[in-house]
C-alpha cells in the first residue's frame, strides 16, 4: 500500500477518525497497532512474522537486560538477532554468490547453495529503530518502555514503518507514552507536507525515472551526454523519490499529532561532503553516527583513526543500502570524498577564497558521480558508464525540456530558500498559488500506474 | 554520514537529531485559513477548467461525425457530442462499433441512412468503439448525463453474449476494451485482474468531470499518453502548443476493408453462447435502458441485425431462443424495438458489421416498422 494510491486514502480515511477519537484512550494502541499490522501484511501477510518477531524479541532483551547484571551478554544477543535477520534476508545471497566466485576461482569444485529469499519491505529500517531502542537502553539513554503495546507501535507505526524515518525511541516513543492533543495546525502542516511529498513523487520523481531507466537499462546503447544527464537526472530522482516519501510519512504523522524526525533538508545545497551527510537521510546518518562511528572510537584517535572510522562507517553505511558490490563501492567513494574534502576544508584558500556556489555545484557533482555505482544494475554496467561518459560520442541526448526545466526550478528554489529572498516565498499569496499549482498538476498531468519508492527495496 | 555533529564525550546521550529547522526541504506550510483559500481556489479550477476548455476547444463536428478511432477512449468527448447533439433535437444512435461503422464511411453509416430517410441532421452517430454493453453503460452513466428527454436508439448486439469471453465471465485474464467503464468491485469481473487501486482510482475519477476532461487532454492531444511520456516522445516540444492543434479528425475511409465476411475468408462459427440469464452483457444492456429512461429518453432498442448466415445450425437456434428472450424482455418492459430479419449474406463484412449496403437496407427496414417511424417522429 503506497501513500500516493487510492487505497492508501481509504485505508486513511479509515484509521485516522478512529484514531482520533480513541485518543488518549485505552484504545489508541491497539488500533494503531492493528493498523499498522493491517498496513505492513498488505504486502505479504508473512512479513508480519517477522516483525512480531523482532518486536517479541527487543522487547523480551531489554527487560531481560534491565533485571540482569550481565547487560553486555543481553546487547549482544540483541545485535546477534537483528543483524542475523538482516543479514538472513539482505545478504545471504550475495555472500553465497561471492562464496561460489571465490571458490571456482581457488579451483574447488564446490558451491554453497544461493538462497532465493524474498527481501522482507522495510526491513533495514525497522530493525535499525529497534536497535536503537535497545542501544540506548543498554547505554541508560532512554527508560525502558514497560508497555510491549507501546514499544511495537514504536517499531511498526505505519507511516515510517517501510521507509523511515529512522525513529529514536527518545522521539518517537516519548511522544507515544504523552497524550498530546492534536491541534488543528498539525492538521494544517501535515496536509502542507503531504502534498508537497505526493508532488515530489508523482510529478517528478516518477517523471525522471523514465528517463533514467531507459538509459540505465542499456548503457550501451547511449552516448555520452544521454549518461550524463540520465545521472544528473537520477540524481533528483532519488532525492524526489525518497524525500517525498519522508515529507508524506511525516505528514501524515503530524496530522495524527506525531513529529516525525527531519531526514531531507536541501542536500544538493551542500557545500561539503560532512554538509552533504549532515542534509541527506539524517536519520540514517546520524544513527550511523551514533551506533557505528563513534563506538568504533569516532575522532578521538587522531587523525589517521577518524579517517579510519570515518571510511568504516561509509563503506557500512553502502552495504546497509543493498548487498551488492555497487553499493559498498557507492559508500567507499564517499568514505574518499569525505577524506579528500575534509583534507581540503583545512586549507585557508578553500575556506576562505572558493564561493561558495563553486563548492555546492562541486559537492552535487561528486555526490552525482557516486550515483552512478548505486543505480547501475552491475558493476560492469557502472563502469561501461563511467568510460563511456569520457569517451563516447555526443548525441542528442533527447532529454526533456520539461522534466530539465522543473528540476532547475526546484533548484533554484531551494537556493532561494536558503537566502535572503526567503521571507518572499513565505508570503501567503505565494504559498498559496503554489499550492494550487501542486494539486493542478498532480490532478492532471502524471499518469500510469503509481510506481514504488527507490528506498523500499533496502 | 554526519561526522562533524558528533559530540565530543561519544558516551553522552544521543538524542533525535538537532537540526536547523530554518531552513527546510519544505518551505510550503499552509496555515488552515490559507488552506481553505487554496482548496476554494482548487475546487473552482475543477469545475470552472472543463467549462472553459470546453468553449475554447474548437468542436464543430459535421453531420456525419463519429468519435475518431484514436479517440475511443475519450469519453469527455463523448459526452460533449452527445450534449450537443441532443442539444439539436437529434436522434442519438447509440451502441458500438456497429453503429459507429467500422467498414464504411462516416456517409454510409446508420445513422446516415436513417437520415437520407428520415431527414438530414436528425440522427447522430454515437457509436463507439468497442463499447461492450458493460462499457456502455458505464459510458451512459457517467459521461452522458446530459442526454435527457433525447430519443435514444440503443443498439443491441448479442455478439456479446456469444461466448463466455464475450461475456467477460472468462476466468482467464485477458485485457477487455474500455476497462475503466466497467464495474470495478460489484459485480466482479473475474478476467478483470487490475490492481485494487488502480480500481479505486477509476471509480473516483469518472465521478469528477475534471478528471474527464484531463484525460481528454491527454487522449485528443497528447496521443493518449500521459505528459511524462509524452514530452518523452517530443523532448524539445512545448507541450501548451500541442493544445493549440485541431482536434483530430473523424476517419472518412473505414477502419478495415469493406468486403464481406465469405470474401474475408471467414467461415460458419459454432459460438458458446451464454445464457442470457447469468449474463453479465445482457445484465449491462438492460441497465442502459434503465439509465436512459430514468433521464426521461425516449428509448428505441435495434436488436441486430446479427450475421445469422455464418452461425452452425446449433448455434443459429440457440441465437435464436436468445432473441426471443431479449424481445419478449423488451415487450414486458414496454421499448419500443425493432428485431429486423438478418440482412443478405454478402451484405455483413463479419458477424455483426454490415457494409454499407447494408446499413441502407436496414435503414429501409427500420422506416418500415410503425414503432420506429412513431419513435423517430418529431412531436
Amino acid at each position: 500500500m503506497l501513500f500516493h494510491t487510492w487505497t492508501f486514502a481509504i485505508f486513511f480515511a479509515i484509521v485516522y477518525p478512529v484514531y482520533r477519537a480513541a485518543k488518549g484512550t485505552r484504545f489508541e494502541l491497539p488500533w494503531l497497532l492493528a493498523a499498522s499490522y493491517f498496513f505492513y501484511g498488505c504486502w505479504n501477510p508473512l512479513y508480519l512474522l517477522l516483525i512480531a518477531y523482532g518486536t517479541v524479541m527487543d522487547y523480551w532483551i531489554v527487560v531481560r537486560m534491565d533485571r540482569s547484571g550481565r547487560k553486555k551478554w543481553w546487547i549482544a544477543l540483541s545485535v546477534v538477532s537483528n543483524l542475523g535477520l538482516l543479514g538472513f534476508f539482505k545478504y545471504a545471497r550475495f555472500a553465497a554468490t561471492n562464496l561460489n566466485w571465490l571458490l571456482a576461482h581457488l579451483g574447488l569444485a564446490y558451491a554453497v547453495p544461493v538462497p532465493d529469499i524474498l527481501l522482507p519491505v522495510g526491513i533495514s529500517f525497522f530493525t535499525f529503530q529497534s536497535m536503537s531502542y535497545i542501544l540506548d537502553c543498554y547505554r541508560g539513554h532512554v527508560e525502558r518502555e514497560r508497555s510491549f503495546l507501546r514499544y511495537a507501535v514504536y517499531v511498526s507505526l505505519f507511516t515510517q514503518l517501510v521507509a523511515g524515518p529512522i525513529e529514536r525511541a527518545s522521539n518517537l516513543l516519548r511522544q507515544l507514552r504523552h497524550d498530546r492533543r492534536i491541534a488543528w495546525e498539525d492538521v494544517t502542516d501535515g496536509l502542507s507536507l503531504f502534498l508537497v511529498g505526493l508532488f515530489k513523487k508523482v510529478a517528478l520523481a516518477d517523471y525522471l525515472a523514465l528517463y533514467v531507466n531507459k538509459v540505465y537499462a542499456a548503457p550501451a546503447e547511449f552516448q555520452a551526454p544521454a549518461l550524463l544527464l540520465a545521472t544528473f537526472a537520477f540524481a533528483w530522482q532519488i532525492y524526489f523519490d525518497f524525500s517525498g516519501y519522508t515529507d508524506m510519512a511525516r505528514g501524515i504523522a503530524r496530522m495524527m499529532g506525531l513529529r516525525l524526525l527531519f531526514n531531507f533538508n536541501n542536500p544538493y545545497l551542500a557545500d561539503s561532503l560532512g554538509d552533504f551527510w549532515r542534509r541527506w537521510h539524517i536519520s540514517l546518518s546520524t544513527w550511523f553516527r551514533d551506533y557505528v562511528y563513534i563506538p568504533l572510537g569516532g575522532n578521538r584517535g587522531g587523525q589517521f583513526s577518524t579517517y579510519r572510522n570515518m571510511c568504516l562507517t561509509m563503506v557500512i553505511s553502502g552495504l546497509w543500502h543493498g548487498a551488492a558490490w555497487t553499493f559498498l563501492i557507492w559508500g567507499a567513494l564517499h568514505a574518499l570524498g569525505r577524506v579528500l574534502t575534509r583534507e581540503l576544508e583545512r586549507s585557508d584558500f578553500y575556506r576562505e577564497r572558493v564561493p561558495r556556489l563553486a563548492k555546492q555545484l562541486g559537492v552535487f557533482a561528486f555526490v552525482t558521480f557516486a550515483w552512478i555505482f548505486f543505480r547501475a544494475q552491475s558493476l560492469d554496467d557502472a563502469w561501461l558508464i563511467v568510460s563511456r561518459i569520457f569517451t563516447s560520442g555526443l548525441a542528442d541526448p533527447a532529454f526533456p525540456m520539461l522534466a530539465l526545466a522543473m528540476v532547475l526550478s526546484i533548484w533554484v528554489y531551494e537556493f532561494l530558500c536558503e537566502s535572503k529572498a526567503r521571507p518572499l516565498l513565505e508570503r501567503a499569496p505565494v504559498r498559496v498559488t503554489m499550492a494550487v499549482a501542486l494539486l493542478v498538476y498532480v490532478a492532471v498531468f502524471p499518469g500510469g500506474a503509481a510506481q514504488k519508492f527507490i528506498y523500499f527495496q533496502f | 554520514m554526519a561526522h562533524d555533529h558528533e559530540n565530543p564525550q561519544p558516551q553522552a546521550k544521543p538524542t533525535a537529531p538537532r537540526i536547523d529547522l530554518r531552513f527546510s526541504s519544505n518551505a510550503l506550510l499552509l496555515s488552515g485559513r490559507q488552506w481553505v483559500i487554496a482548496g476554494i481556489i482548487f475546487v473552482s479550477v475543477l469545475v470552472l477548467a472543463p467549462r472553459t476548455g470546453e468553449r475554447l476547444e474548437n468542436f464543430h463536428p459535421p453531420e456525419d461525425y463519429r468519435i475518431p478511432y484514436d479517440l475511443s477512449n475519450d469519453y469527455w468527448l463523448f459526452g460533449r457530442y452527445a450534449r450537443q447533439a441532443a442539444s439539436h433535437d437529434r436522434t442519438l444512435v447509440v451502441g458500438d462499433s456497429v453503429v459507429w461503422g467500422q467498414y464504411v464511411k462516416p456517409g454510409e453509416t446508420l445513422s446516415h441512412c436513417l437520415g437520407e430517410r428520415g431527414g438530414e441532421k436528425r440522427f447522430a452517430n454515437l457509436g463507439l468503439d468497442g463499447a461492450h454493453p458493460v462499457a456502455l453503460a458505464g459510458l451512459l452513466r457517467y459521461y452522458a448525463e446530459g442526454i435527457t428527454r433525447s430519443r435514444v436508439l440503443l443498439h443491441c448486439n448479442l455478439l456479446w453474449t456469444a461466448s463466455k469471453k464475450h461475456d467477460l465471465r472468462s476466468e482467464k485474464e485477458f485485457r477487455f476494451n474500455h476497462p475503466t467503464l466497467a464495474p470495478q468491485f460489484v459485480p466482479s469481473i473475474p478476467c478483470y485482474t487490475e490492481p485494487y487501486s488502480r480500481r479505486l482510482g477509476f471509480a473516483v475519477e469518472r465521478q469528477v468531470p475534471f478528471f474527464g476532461w484531463a484525460n481528454h487532454l491527454r487522449v485528443a492531444y497528447l496521443a493518449g499518453m500521459d505528459l511524462p511520456t509524452w514530452t518523452m516522445e517530443h523532448p524539445a516540444e512545448n507541450p501548451l502548443t500541442a493544445t493549440r492543434q485541431p482536434l483530430v479528425p473523424a476517419e472518412e475511409q473505414p477502419l478495415h476493408e469493406p468486403i464481406s465476411w465469405t470474401a474475408r475468408g471467414i467461415t460458419k462459427q459454432d459460438f458458446e453462447w451464454v445464457d442470457l440469464e447469468t449474463s453479465l452483457q445482457w445484465q449491462f444492456f438492460r441497465q442502459s435502458v434503465e439509465i436512459l429512461r430514468a433521464r426521461n429518453n425516449k428509448v428505441f432498442a435495434l436488436l441486430g441485425p446479427f450475421n445469422e448466415h455464418m452461425l452452425s445450425d446449433e448455434s443459429l437456434n440457440t441465437y435464436a431462443a436468445r432473441k426471443q428472450m431479449v424481445e419478449k424482455w423488451l415487450r414486458r418492459e414496454e421499448i419500443p424495438y425493432a428485431a429486423p430479419a438478418a440482412l443478405p449474406s454478402d451484405l455483413y463484412a463479419d458477424a455483426s458489421h454490415p457494409l454499407a449496403e447494408g446499413y441502407r437496407l436496414l435503414a429501409r427496414q427500420l422506416f418500415e416498422n410503425d414503432a420506429f417511424t412513431s419513435f423517430a417522429a418529431r412531436p
